[in-house]
C-alpha cells in the first residue's frame, strides 16, 4: 500500500506541476465565463451605424410603406436605415449594374429589388456585398412581408389592424413541478443539465487521455520494467488511476470555488457594469444533483480510466492508440447523441433502459436526474450495475495491462488480446 | 543455500517456446554470467525470476523462497530495455525509485547523495533526466538498481553505451558488492567481460540450456587445444593443414583449434619462415570460441532434427 501511495504521489505531482494543468485549470472557468459574458458585452458595446439602402420598386407603390416599417432607430435617435427610391428609367439590367457598382464602392450597403408581381407570388431580392448579417436581412424581410400582407388584406376588404389583433400570439410559461412545489422554469433546467453533462463528458475524456498518455510514456520510455521489479502491474495501474483522480479532484475543487464565486457575484457584476442588461438570474440547483454528479463522475472515472489504461498498455504510441480508442470513445459519444432524446422524453421506457446501461449511465442517468428525479430504484439500480461493470472492467483491464505493458512491436489484434486475458 | 534456484521452467507465447525446461542454481556471493545469442530467452528467463511474467511450468526460488513483493525489496534489476521517466528530475526520480524499494525517505536521500557523488553525478541532481547523456542515464539506472543495498542483483548488459572509464567504475562496484556478499547475475554477449569477472556461467540458446558450470572448469574441459598466433603476412595456407580443426582469423592474429593429439610444436615448425610470427601461445579456448561453437553446433543439430 505504501508503494501505491508513492506512485499516486508521483503521478499527482508530475501532472499538477505541468503548464498544461495550470493553464487548463485556470482557463477552463475563464473560458466558460467568457461564453456567457462576451456575447453580452459585444451586444452592449457594438456600434451600429446608419445604412443606405436603395429600393427599385417595380410594383410602384410599396416604397412609402416600407420606409415606415423599417423605422429602427440608432442610439442617438437618427434612423438606422436610410432608404432612397430609384425611379426606373430605361433598362432594368443597366440600372442593376449601376447599383451593383455603388454597392461595391460602399456608397450603398444594399439595394432591394421589388418585382412587379410582388403581391401575387413574386420574390423580392436583397443585394449586398455581404449577406451574412442575418439580423438585418430578417428586418428587411419582415418589413416587406408585412407591407405586402397588409396590402393583400386591404385588397380583400379586411382591416389589417383588426387582423393583427386577432393574430396576436399567445404566451406560454413553463412551470416545473417537483416535490419542492411549482417553479417557473425559463430554460434553467436545460442549461444546468447541459452544463453538468458537458463537464462530466469533457473531464472523463480529459483525465482518460492523461492516463492513456502516462501509460504510453512508461511503455515507450521503457521505464516500466524497472518499476515492475518493485511493484505488481496492478499496483502501478491502480496508483496511476488514483493519482490522476487526485488531480481531477484538485481541478474540480478549484473550479468549484470559481463557480461559487461566479454565481455569488456575477449577477451583481453584470447588472452593475451594464445596467441595461436587466436582472441576471442564475437558476438554483438542488443539492442532490451535485451529489449524484460526484457519484457518477467517480464511477465513470474509474470505468473509463481503466479502459484508457488498458488501451495505453496495448499500443506503442499515441497515434496507434486512436484505433483502440474508437470503441471507448463511442461509449462516451453515444450518450451525448442521445441527450436530446432523453431531454424530450426522460421517462420513456427506452430512456430508462438506456440510462441503466453501465457505459452510458454516468451521463444519461445524471441527465435524467437533472430533468426529473427518477424513482430511487432506477438510480440505485444504475449505480449498482455501474459498480459491477466497473469492477469487471478493472479485472479485465488489469489482465490486459499486465501483459500489454511488456509487449513491444506489432500492435496486437483482438484474438491476441483475448489470449492475454487467458494467460496465467 | 543457493541465492537462486531455477527448476525446470518453461514459458511459451502462443506456439513459440521462449524458454524450455531451463534449470540452474546460483550459489551465494558469486557473479553468474547468463549468456546467449540474441533472442535466446535470457530476458524472458530473467523476467520470470523477477516475477514480472509467470512461468507456464517450473519453480523459482530466490534467496530460499518463492519470490513475493516483499522479496523484491532485496533484489535489484537493471533490465536490458532500460528507461527512466524523462521528465523527472534526477533527485526526485531516484527518491521515487528508492521508495518503491521500501526505503524510508531520509535514508533514501542520504544514499542518493552518496551514489551521485560516487558516480560523479552530483551536479545533475536537479536536472531533468532527458537532459542527461546516454552514459549518464545509464549510471542513474545503475544507482536505481543498487540504491536499496540488494542481496541479489540482475544486470542485463550493464555496460552497453559506457566508455571504458565508466565501464571500469561499474565493474569495480560490482566486484565490491560481490565481496560484500551480494549475488550478481550478469547477462551479456560480450565474452571478454564475462571472462574477466564471472565465476560461473550458463549459456542458453533457443530457450534451452547449452552449457553450465564453473567458468574455469568449463575451459579446462576443452583442454589446451587452442593456439593463438600473432602474425604478419599471407597466412591463408594454414587452413589446408590436416591437423587444423577450425580457425577464427582476426587479421592481426588468429585462434587456431587443433585436432587432438596434435603437437603444437610441429605446427610451429611448419610456419617458421613462411610468415612473420609475433606471438605463438598454446592455451584454453576463449569463451568467445566456445560460445560460437556451441551455438553453431546446436543450431546445426536443430536443423537436422527438424
Amino acid at each position: 500500500m505504501r508503494k501505491i501511495l508513492s506512485v499516486i504521489k508521483r503521478e499527482y505531482l508530475q501532472i499538477v506541476r505541468t503548464k498544461g494543468f495550470i493553464i487548463g485549470t485556470i482557463l477552463g472557468p475563464v473560458l466558460m465565463a467568457s461564453f456567457i459574458i462576451i456575447p453580452i458585452v459585444v451586444s452592449l458595446v457594438s456600434v451600429e451605424k446608419q445604412e443606405y439602402i436603395s429600393v427599385i420598386d417595380l410594383s410602384q407603390n410599396i416604397f412609402v410603406d416600407l420606409e415606415k416599417k423599417l423605422d429602427a432607430k440608432l442610439k442617438d435617435g437618427s434612423p438606422r436605415y436610410v432608404l432612397e427610391q430609384y425611379k426606373l428609367r430605361g433598362d432594368v439590367e443597366e440600372l442593376r449594374q449601376r447599383l451593383n457598382e455603388r454597392v461595391l464602392n460602399k456608397e450603398l450597403s444594399a439595394y432591394i429589388f421589388i418585382p412587379e408581381n410582388i403581391s401575387n407570388g413574386g420574390e423580392a431580392e436583397y443585394v449586398s456585398e455581404h449577406v451574412s448579417d442575418f439580423d438585418k436581412i430578417e428586418n428587411v424581410h419582415k418589413a416587406i412581408n408585412s407591407v405586402i400582407i397588409e396590402r393583400r388584406l386591404k385588397v380583400g376588404g379586411l382591416d389589417p389592424e383588426k387582423i393583427g389583433k386577432y393574430m396576436k400570439p399567445v404566451g406560454l410559461k413553463t412551470i416545473k413541478v417537483s416535490k419542492r412545489g411549482e417553479e417557473e422554469d425559463t430554460g434553467g433546467t436545460f442549461i444546468v443539465s447541459y452544463v453538468l453533462v458537458i463537464i462530466l463528458y469533457a473531464t472523463l475524456f480529459y483525465y482518460g487521455s492523461i492516463i492513456l498518455r502516462g501509460v504510453i510514456e512508461e511503455k515507450s520510455s521503457r521505464v516500466i520494467e524497472v518499476i515492475l521489479s518493485s511493484l505488481r502491474p496492478f499496483q502501478l495501474m491502480a496508483g496511476k488511476i488514483l493519482g490522476i483522480a487526485a488531480v481531477g479532484f484538485t481541478q474540480y475543487v478549484i473550479w468549484g470555488l470559481f463557480g461559487i464565486t461566479a454565481v455569488t457575484y456575477s449577477g451583481a457584476l453584470i447588472s452593475g457594469l451594464f445596467p441595461t442588461a436587466g436582472s441576471f438570474k442564475i437558476p438554483s440547483i438542488p443539492i442532490y444533483i451535485f451529489i449524484y454528479f460526484v457519484i457518477f463522475f467517480i464511477l465513470g472515472y474509474f470505468l473509463y480510466g481503466t479502459l484508457y489504461a488498458a488501451v495505453g498498455s496495448m499500443v506503442n504510441s499515441e497515434k496507434e492508440a486512436q484505433q483502440f480508442l474508437f470503441p471507448v470513445s463511442m461509449f462516451l459519444v453515444i450518450p451525448m447523441l442521445l441527450m436530446v432524446y432523453i431531454l424530450r422524453s426522460p421517462d420513456s421506457t427506452l430512456s430508462v433502459v438506456l440510462s441503466l446501461i453501465p457505459f452510458f449511465s454516468p451521463i444519461l442517468m445524471l441527465l435524467r436526474i437533472c430533468v426529473l428525479l427518477p424513482p430511487f430504484i432506477e438510480i440505485g439500480g444504475s449505480i449498482l450495475l455501474l459498480i459491477m461493470n466497473t469492477l469487471l472492467m478493472i479485472w479485465l483491464a488489469a489482465k490486459i495491462y499486465r501483459i500489454g505493458i511488456l509487449m513491444y512491436g506489432k500492435r496486437p489484434n483482438f484474438k491476441e488480446i483475448v489470449k492475454w486475458v487467458r494467460y496465467k | 543455500m543457493n541465492a537462486l534456484e531455477v527448476e525446470n521452467i518453461s514459458k511459451s507465447f502462443g506456439d513459440f517456446y521462449a524458454v524450455k525446461n531451463l534449470s540452474f542454481f546460483i550459489p551465494h556471493g558469486i557473479i553468474y554470467g547468463l549468456l546467449g545469442p540474441n533472442g535466446a530467452g535470457k530476458t524472458t528467463a530473467i523476467r520470470m525470476v523477477m516475477n514480472i511474467i509467470v512461468p507456464d511450468e517450473g519453480n523459482i526460488k530466490v534467496l530460499g523462497r518463492k519470490i513475493d513483493e516483499k522479496m523484491k525489496e532485496k533484489i535489484g534489476y537493471l533490465p536490458e530495455d532500460r528507461g527512466l521517466y524523462p521528465k523527472m528530475k534526477v533527485g526526485e526520480l531516484l527518491l521515487f525509485m528508492a521508495e518503491l524499494k521500501g526505503l524510508k525517505r531520509e535514508e533514501a536521500k542520504k544514499r542518493i547523495d552518496f551514489w551521485l557523488e560516487k558516480l560523479s553525478l552530483q551536479d545533475w541532481k536537479g536536472k531533468k533526466v532527458e537532459e542527461l547523456s546516454r552514459g549518464m542515464q545509464q549510471k542513474i539506472q545503475f544507482i536505481v538498481t543498487v540504491i536499496h543495498k540488494p542481496d541479489f542483483i540482475i544486470l542485463d548488459e550493464p555496460f552497453s553505451g559506457l566508455d571504458p572509464v565508466n565501464t571500469k567504475l561499474l565493474k569495480d562496484i560490482m566486484l565490491e558488492m560481490k565481496t560484500d556478499g551480494c549475488t550478481i547475475i550478469f547477462s551479456t554477449h560480450r565474452m571478454e567481460q564475462v571472462e574477466m569477472i564471472c565465476d560461473n556461467i550458463c549459456l542458453i540458446n533457443k530457450g534451452k540450456m547449452v552449457l553450465e558450470g564453473n567458468l574455469d572448469e568449463i575451459k579446462n574441459q576443452y583442454g589446451k587445444n587452442t593456439i593463438v598466433l600473432g602474425y604478419e603476412g599471407e597466412a591463408d595456407f594454414i587452413r589446408d593443414f590436416k591437423e587444423i580443426d577450425r580457425i577464427d582469423d582476426y587479421g592481426k592474429y588468429m585462434e587456431i583449434r587443433v585436432k587432438e593429439q596434435t603437437d603444437a610444436q610441429d605446427l610451429l615448425d611448419k610456419l617458421v619462415g613462411k610468415i612473420r610470427i609475433n606471438r605463438f601461445e598454446v592455451k584454453e579456448p576463449t569463451l568467445n570460441a566456445i560460445f560460437i561453437e556451441k551455438v553453431q553446433e546446436k543450431n546445426a543439430k536443430d536443423s537436422i532434427s527438424n
